[in-house]
This record gives structure tokens, C-alpha cells and sequence, in this order.
């Protein structure tokens, strides 16, 4: 990005911690994303397991869907901020690209900022059924019954870093427009 | 606030946020959370995570990463080379024979791989430069590899499929099955027209050189040896024990749907380290960052559509709607025709995924009540849906074709998929006529519905 003088001198200042919070979060999203990798090939690998299992050595599952719906969904939620980041969740861009460049920035602000709300309420109520679930020790209603505060805490703790992503998103997009092109 | 003004203002406003282009998975999950708060019971959207997080923890839907990590692991390798050239090996005798080898080779990538763009990449970026080389026009060759690409979404394991089986209550196994008997019929479709143009292509270079001694690739004729079409047979065979073995583990009873997907991408993963020696974390990076990637992407959008029917079905939206459908007593086949266009036109803007999710709480009762099977119209609806990958505007296969061979112009690709949504036409019209085409197949293994 090229900078004039006066805005190199001025704008740094307010940039320090922003861009500090962006390579945390780069940093999160990175050990983030080599954890869903990892736990994606294990749900693999224990669904394998499953089938060999029964039908090898004759023992009956039990654990194994449960566990690699855990894996799975973890891998979604937390590699959510990553691949927002990336700009990886699709949209409909059919009519945007016939928008004045002004217009079209505008409305990008405005999106992000619908989708922060509505990550940031729905990270906020992934909160409350965490608390509720450890609270109370609500459990799975399977014959294995594991604790639901796991899956539930991968779900909010995804959804806080995917709200925090997209609010770094909206600030870096308000600091470029504030500064002339 | 009337029913109709609830639904209306339920469409129109999600309408409004997705083409503002707000990610697909937030829009739906924005406006159903907001319908939730103005016109549901307080208590209800305490409930919205656990509703989205309990939707969503079904072993079969969950079934969907991995079975997309199996693709991405078999569509990063050079398998879709080998297979390719392979099959041109065996078949460039006949004529056409190059063209009719990217269709095979498409078909059976997109069965191990069950994603359209991947193998539209995996075989067109060996596939179109050999036959531009042969001299076939750009838009030809283009047609051939968009249109084979999309049999990735009909073929199983495709995840359209796996969403459709949930959506509509059928069983996946039988779904899968009674797509193979139209798959066919548009591989057969694929390699006739193929054939024919090749041959019309052919007579005109003919005609050229006689006229005006212009050589064209087209009239050379390739000669392979017999230790030629032998020598690539090892490195895909196993790829063809991995497609077979996995579906004699799901149809043979030994493992379920979400179990063969994890055989499936453990296999696959096994696979290309013993063949390709892909093994090392650093190689193994990208394949799982892109399935990361496409997995979220799907699977957020996947857990915010069963919400938006959750809300929607919820206010009476859905069933009032399907209701009206059924109340028209329109004849079967203008229900049928009319419900199809819908599907095309959602086609124009969005996924498969989100047109199934989004639509199958309103079409399916009307459709049951006329009397149609639906695992038939999951094939029909899948073949429709394929068609919105490779026409304009959104046509995803375009733009994968675009990727792999920038030189040809847009309007070439274009004009060169015409022909060939023209024949997925021809193919649903068939299916209607003989439905037996889909149901056979799966009444023969899984016995009589």
C-alpha cells in the first residue's frame, strides 16, 4: 500500500496495536488451522478404527461417531476466523461488480458490519450454553453420554475468534477509507 | 402481521442481504436470528446455538469434510494425469477417442473425488492442452472438461447428495445408487455428442486441407504401443481399488455412510504417500488448508440453512407455502416443470447446498403429494442444479476452466458448455419419461422401496 508523508507520520501511531492484534490473531489462526487439520484426519482415522473394530474383532462401537462429530465440528468452528480471514466464506457477487468503486466500499463496511453483529450475538449466546452446560453437566443422550461443555466450547471459542477476525476486518477497512488513496 | 406478510418480508429481506453480498452463511443466519427476535417467543433465541450445534452434529453431515479430504487428497496428486492418460491411451483409436477419454476420465475422477471444480481442475489441466494439441477448438475442449466436472455433484459420493438424503428424510444409500444409472446416461450423452462434433470438426479441417493445403492437428492419427497402454495401468489401478473398495464397504454393509468417508479419506491419504510419496507435513499442508477451507465454508453455510428452515417452518412459512403449491392443483408435470425452473433460476446465484436446504421444507410435500418418488427427484433436482455450474452468470466450472486455460475467451467457454446443457436437458427429459433409469438400479441392490 503506498502512503503519503503526513499520513505515514500521523497514522502510525493508531496502527501499532492494530497491527499487533492482526499478527496475534494470524498467529491464533495459524496454531488454530494446524489443530483442525489434525483433528479432521483423526475423525478419519477413528472412523476407520470403527469399521475394523466390528467387523474384525467382533466388539461393538460406541464412542467413535460421537468423538469424530467432536473432531469435525471443533475443525469447523475454530478454522472459521482463518478462513474469514482468507475471505473464504462465499457470497453473491453478481451485482457488486457493477458498483461505482465509492459505493462498493460503503456497501462492504455495511456488510461486515451485518455479519459482526451477527457473529458477536451468536458467540454471545455460544457463551451462555457454555456456561449453562458446565453449570448444570449437561451430557450427550447417547449410551456413551460425554459432556457437551466440549463441543460447546470449540463452538464458542470458534465463534468469539471468527467475531474478533471480522471486527479487524471492519477497523482495517474504516482506517483505508479515513486515509486518501 | 399476516402469514403472507411474514413470509414475504422473510424472502425479500434475505434476498436484500445476500445480494448485497454478504457471506451466504451469515446472511441466512442474520436474517433468521432477526426474524427469531421480532416474531418468536422470547425464550427462543436463548436456544439459537444449541438449535445450530444439534442440526448440525449428525454424523452423515459431518460426513461431508471428510469426504471432501479424500477429494482434495486424490485431486492435488497427479492421479487425474495418470488416469487420463490412461484412458487416451486405450482410447484414441476410436474417433473422437481423445474427447471421449476426458469424459470417462472425468466421470471416474469425480466418483473418487465427489467435487465438480476438482476434477474439472485435475483432468482439464492435463486434458485441454493434449486436446488443443490434437486440434480441437478451445470451446470444445472446454465444453467437455466443464461438462464432465459436472458429474462430481451426481456421481457418489457427492455431497449435494449427502444434503439432499438429510433435507428430504431418504435413505443415502439408495440415493447414491439411483444416480448412477442417469450418470451414465450422461457419460453415453457426453461421448456421443463428443464423437459427433469431433467428427464435424474433422471434416472440416478435411475440407480445408483439400481446398487450401491448411494441415490441421486433427488429421494426424497417434500411435501408441501396446507397452504404452500397459505401462500406465499400475498407477491407476489403485485408485480404481480405492473408488470399488469403497463402495463395496458401504454397500457390502460393513461400514455406515460417515464410516466410508473416513475409510475413504484415510485410504486415499494412505494412497498417495505409498504412490506419489505425499507424506510430509509441509506436502500434506495444502491438501488440508483447502479442505479446511471448503469444508467451513460449506458446513457454516450447511448449520445457518438449517436454521433459516428451523425459523421458517417455525412461523408456518414453509408448510403454508407448500400448502398454497398443493391448493393450486396444478397438474403434475406443469408442478413439476414449474418447481424445475425455480431450481434453475436459484441456480443462477446460489450453491447446490443452499438451494437444498432452502428449498426442500416448501417443494418436497407438494411433490410427495403428487405422487413423485423422491429419491427420482433427487437425482432430477441434481441434474438441474449441475447445469447452474456451467451456464452463466455464476457457472462455477467457467471460471475453473478460466483458471486452468486463460488464453481461451470467456465467450468460447461459453459457447463451447451450450451444447452440452442442452443435452442435461435432454437427459431429465429422459429421466422422466423412463424414471426406471434411477430407480432400477437401487431397487435391484437395496430391494423394492
Amino acid at each position: 500500500m503506498a502512503h503519503g508523508l503526513d499520513d505515514v507520520e500521523t497514522g502510525q501511531a493508531a496502527a501499532l496495536p492494530r497491527r499487533a492484534a492482526d499478527r496475534i490473531l494470524a498467529f491464533v489462526n495459524d496454531l488454530v488451522v494446524k489443530a483442525s487439520s489434525a483433528a479432521l484426519v483423526a475423525a478419519g482415522f477413528v472412523l476407520t478404527y470403527s469399521v475394523i473394530v466390528r467387523y474384525f474383532l467382533k466388539i461393538s462401537t460406541d464412542w467413535q461417531d460421537e468423538t469424530s462429530v467432536f473432531l469435525i465440528i471443533g475443525a469447523v468452528f475454530l478454522s472459521s476466523a482463518a478462513v474469514q480471514a482468507m475471505r473464504g466464506h462465499v457470497a453473491i457477487e453478481t451485482i457488486v461488480g457493477l458498483l461505482p468503486p465509492r459505493v462498493n466500499r460503503i456497501r462492504r463496511i455495511l456488510v461486515d458490519i451485518g455479519s459482526l453483529a451477527f457473529c458477536a450475538f451468536f458467540a454471545w449466546k455460544s457463551w451462555t450454553l457454555l456456561e449453562e452446560a458446565w453449570v448444570e453437566g449437561y451430557h450427550s443422550g447417547s449410551t456413551w453420554g460425554p459432556p457437551l461443555w466440549i463441543p460447546y466450547s470449540l463452538m464458542t471459542v470458534g465463534m468469539t475468534l471468527l467475531s474478533i477476525q471480522i471486527l479487524l476486518q471492519v477497523i482495517d477497512e474504516l482506517a483505508s477509507r479515513s486515509r486518501p488513496r | 402481521m399476516s402469514l403472507l406478510s411474514i413470509g414475504l418480508l422473510y424472502g425479500g429481506a434475505t434476498l436484500f442481504v445476500m445480494f448485497l453480498g454478504m457471506p451466504i452463511a451469515f446472511a441466512l443466519g442474520a436474517v433468521a436470528t432477526l426474524f427469531m427476535i421480532m416474531f418468536m417467543p422470547s425464550g427462543s433465541v436463548d436456544t439459537i446455538t444449541q438449535n445450530v450445534y444439534e442440526e448440525m452434529a449428525s454424523i452423515t453431515l459431518l460426513s461431508i469434510p471428510l469426504f471432501i479430504l479424500k477429494g482434495a487428497a486424490i485431486g492435488r496428486s497427479p492421479a487425474g494425469k495418470d488416469l487420463y492418460g490412461a484412458l487416451h491411451a486405450w482410447m484414441h483409436w476410436i474417433p473422437g477417442g481423445l474427447g471421449i477419454a476426458n469424459v470417462f476420465a472425468c466421470a471416474l475422477f469425480a466418483a473418487m473425488a465427489g467435487s465438480s471444480p476438482a476434477t474439472c481442475s485435475a483432468i482439464g489441466s492435463a486434458g485441454i492442452p493434449e486436446m488443443r494439441k490434437h486440434g480441437y477448438s478451445p470451446g470444445f475442449a472446454s465444453g467437455i472438461i466443464a461438462a464432465g466436472g459436472t458429474l462430481g455433484i451426481l456421481l457418489p459420493p457427492s455431497i449435494t447428495m449427502i444434503l439432499y438424503a438429510v433435507a428430504a428424510e431418504q435413505s443415502l444409500g439408495r440415493l447414491f445408487l439411483a444416480a448412477i444409472g442417469p450418470a451414465l446416461l450422461l457419460v453415453a450423452l457426453f461421448a456421443g455428442y463428443a464423437m459427433w462434433k469431433f467428427r464435424r470438426e474433422f471434416q472440416a479441417a478435411l475440407v480445408q486441407y483439400k481446398l487450401a493445403g491448411v494441415h490441421s492437428e486433427l488429421l494426424q492419427v497417434d500411435t501408441l504401443t501396446v507397452y504404452d497402454k500397459f505401462a500406465l495401468l499400475p498407477r491407476v489401478l489403485p485408485f480404481v481399488i480405492l473408488l470399488t473398495g469403497v463402495m463395496i464397504a458401504l454397500y457390502g454393509g460393513y461400514a455406515t455412510p460417515s464410516e466410508t468417508a473416513g475409510l475413504g479419506a484415510v485410504l486415499a491419504l494412505g494412497l498417495i504417500a505409498s504412490i506419489y510419496s505425499v507424506w510430509t507435513p509441509r506436502e500434506l499442508e495444502p491438501i488440508l488448508i483447502a479442505t479446511l477451507r471448503e469444508s467451513t465454508m460449506l458446513m457454516l453455510i450447511i448449520g445457518m440453512s438449517l436454521l433459516y428452515s428451523y425459523v421458517m417452518s417455525y412461523l408456518h412459512i414453509s408448510q403454508s407455502t407448500a400448502q398454497w403449491i398443493v391448493s393450486l392443483e396444478l397438474s403434475r408435470w406443469v408442478l413439476l416443470t414449474a418447481i424445475l425452473l425455480m431450481v434453475v433460476v436459484l441456480g443462477f446465484f446460489l450453491p447446490p447446498v443452499s438451494i437444498i436446504l432452502m428449498t426442500a421444507p416448501i417443494i418436497l410435500p407438494p411433490l410427495k403429494a403428487a405422487g413423485f418418488d423422491l429419491i427420482w427427484f433427487g437425482v432430477i433436482m441434481t441434474i438441474i442444479m449441475e447445469m447452474g455450474l456451467i451456464h452463466p452468470p455464476v457457472g462455477l466450472n467457467i471460471f475453473v476452466i478460466k483458471n486452468i486455460a486463460p488464453d481461451i475467451p470467456l465467450r468460447d467457454v461459453v459457447w463451447g458448455v451450450m451444447p452440452f446443457v442442452g443435452l442435461m436437458m435432454f437427459a431429465v427429459l429422459v429421466l422422466c419419461i423412463f424414471p426406471e433409469i434411477a430407480t432400477w438400479f437401487a431397487d435391484a441392490i437395496m430391494g423394492p422401496k
